[in-house]
């Protein structure tokens, strides 16, 4: 009886989840690209030994981490900054919320692609502000050292609002009361939020923190409407030369051998955040 | 006038057009307690909202030993308060919840351990001071919130329903200690309550609430016996007055306890139902001048035709009109 009643769930996550990852741990084992005739054949360890020697790989993976590391410390810094501006009475409080949420209801390609409009080299609107300023048009997305800082730029301008939303819900949960005995004892809003409602939050920034960066690593459409891992690669993520592998060079083998690399990049990191979570809070316990 | 403790002049709050508390005029004695009794709506919360700085007042005047804090910042009037829930701050050991209000107001590290052991003490939480608000029972909540506030050596103390989360045995074995405890503090205390046993367990002074209006303030023993109006004669005292018509325009009230079973001479009655209430059973009589409540020792049946009286000198005498009580 149990296990019918899981068995719902159990398909789902073993149809979506676990078949596709053993699925693809014997892609990577196997070449299969237009050599092979796109039939899959046994090549040892040869996918995983190109990984390891992979220039291109490597660089991309710092540049995902690069690009996931700002954006979500961006994103969580002006979510919560929006998120407890929100938590305050204001007026007409419901429109403006629902009007904060704007951006982050558009379709990432959309937004994307307004963007690329923005910063277009020298036709977008911000060219047109710096001319008008008598300053020289600017090649936003065709800088190698400095365009990953506006793909970083247009995803927090789309994400912040949901980071914003979650950390809402989680002020919500904190009971008023709290807040007002802490100004009673003469706490000013500075130490009302470091003492009392950034603990609080604690877990709800955790869990934003895992999502986002479970998905800035796996960071994929943006990249491809606004630069196209561009100029260069310098803005190339993984899952773009992942994509690059399979769906231009054919090469499913060596493709589902990187997304296995990029699977085991994000469970580690995020493995490396609970953990790190897991000690603080087992300090705090046996210090007063 | 003497200017230490608690005056409030005229002091009201209204939301909208909806005047939550009318002109409120109440002074409260440094080591007097004040209970403010009501039903809920009736202005007693916000009240102490007011006196606490949490809501903006619009209209008249607080003053705290002499000092106007009509719009002080509540961090700045050194006014205590425990929440109805308690307010312990969930993250934080019993020692970190007291601790965290001294050290946001700077009081050096020696004095604060030395404060806190005193008020460990006091309120027996000693050995408590490792765990967390969670890991406490009611009781224990309700001192650590007792402690904090006192901690912040209050120039007045407000509780917010204190026993309303204690079961009623620990609430009548906590109300002594609370009322001793508080009077040797020695500052103007006020708490909220629409428990009337509680109201006059814990309070020198009672003063009660209707829509946002004073209606009279006393002692338990005035407002029992000397009601201003009906209303406070209906609220206090359970079970409730009796009220039978008058001469005209004249509602008569008497107290169950004040009725007497008669032989002869009394007003005919016939008993309706009885519930036993331990050494007395209470009664509820039929009469020609309306229903009766009644306590008696005697053990009687309903269907039986008795006779009632009272003292003319324990009856009552309300306006119909107004419900104000005639002298």
């Amino acid at each position: 009886m149990t296990l019918l009643l899981l068995l719902p769930a159990l398909a789902l996550v073993l149809g979506v989840f676990l078949w596709p990852l053993l699925r693809y741990g014997w892609l990577s084992l196997q070449a299969s690209s237009v050599l092979t005739g796109l039939v899959p054949m046994p090549n040892g360890g040869a996918n995983w030994q190109r990984l390891l020697a992979d220039a291109r790989f490597w660089q991309d993976a710092a540049q995902t981490l690069r690009f996931a590391g700002l954006s979500l410390a961006l994103e969580l810094l002006l979510g919560l900054g929006l998120a407890l501006l929100l938590h305050r009475p204001l007026p007409r409080r419901g429109l403006v919320r629902a009007l904060v949420l704007l951006p982050w209801a558009l379709p990432t390609t959309v937004m994307a692609l307004g963007w690329r409009w923005i910063l277009n080299d020298p036709f977008g609107p911000l060219n047109g502000l710096l001319q008008s300023l008598g300053l020289p048009a600017y090649g936003f997305l065709s800088q190698p050292a400095s365009t990953w800082l506006f793909t970083v730029l247009a995803d927090v301008w789309k994400t912040t609002p949901f980071v914003a939303l979650l950390l809402l819900a989680g002020l919500q949960a904190i009971p008023s009361e709290l807040e007002e005995a802490l100004r009673l004892e003469g706490a000013g809003p500075w130490q009302r939020l470091r003492r009392l409602t950034l603990p609080l939050l604690a877990p709800y920034l955790l869990l934003t923190a895992l999502f986002r960066l479970a998905q800035a690593l796996g960071v994929f459409d943006l990249i491809q409407v606004l630069t196209g891992g561009g100029p260069a690669s310098s803005t190339e993520s993984l899952a773009l030369y992942a994509y690059l592998n399979a769906m231009r060079f054919l090469d499913f083998g060596y493709a589902a051998t990187l997304m296995l690399g990029m699977f085991a990049l994000v469970l580690g990191l995020s493995a490396l955040v609970l953990l790190t979570q897991a000690l603080r809070r087992r300090l705090a316990e046996v210090t007063p | 006038m003497t200017t230490a403790g608690l005056h409030c002049e005229q002091l009201s709050r209204r939301v909208g057009d909806r005047l939550l508390l009318d002109g409120l005029n109440l002074s409260v004695a440094p080591g007097e307690s004040l209970a403010l009794l009501g039903p809920s709506g009736c202005g007693k919360t916000t009240t102490l909202r007011l006196l606490a700085g949490l809501d903006p007042v619009s209209g008249g005047r607080i003053r705290l030993d002499g000092q106007d804090v009509t719009h002080s910042p509540a961090g700045e009037r050194q006014v205590a308060m425990v929440f109805q829930s308690y307010a312990l701050y969930p993250h934080l050991s019993v020692l970190a919840n007291l601790e965290l209000g001294l050290e946001v107001r700077r009081v050096p590290a020696p004095e604060r351990r030395q404060r806190i052991a005193e008020v460990l003490a006091l309120l027996q939480l000693e050995g408590l001071e490792r765990r967390r608000p969670a890991q406490l029972s009611g009781g224990q909540r309700q001192r650590v919130a007792l402690a904090r506030a006192l901690l912040r050596q209050p120039r007045l103390m407000l509780l917010d329903e204190p026993m309303s989360n204690l079961d009623a045995q620990l609430r009548d074995q906590l109300r002594p200690e609370l009322r001793a405890l508080l009077h040797r503090a020695g500052h103007p205390v006020i708490h909220v309550t629409h428990d009337q046993q509680e109201a006059m367990g814990l309070a020198d002074r009672i003063a009660v609430l209707e829509s946002g209006v004073l209606q009279q303030v006393g002692t338990p023993q005035e407002l029992y016996h000397r009601p201003a109006n009906l209303f406070v004669a209906r609220f206090l005292g359970r079970p409730g007055i009796n009220l039978l018509a008058g001469e005209a325009g004249v509602q008569l009230g008497i107290r169950p306890e004040q009725l007497r079973l008669v032989e002869s001479g009394g007003l005919p009655a016939r008993l309706l139902r009885r519930e036993w209430q331990g050494s007395q059973q209470l009664l509820w009589l039929d009469t020609s001048r309306g229903e009766l409540l009644l306590l008696a020792e005697a053990s009687l049946s309903p269907g039986e035709q008795l006779q009632v009286s009272w003292r003319p000198e324990d009856e009552l005498r309300f306006s119909s009109a107004s419900g104000e009580r005639l002298a």
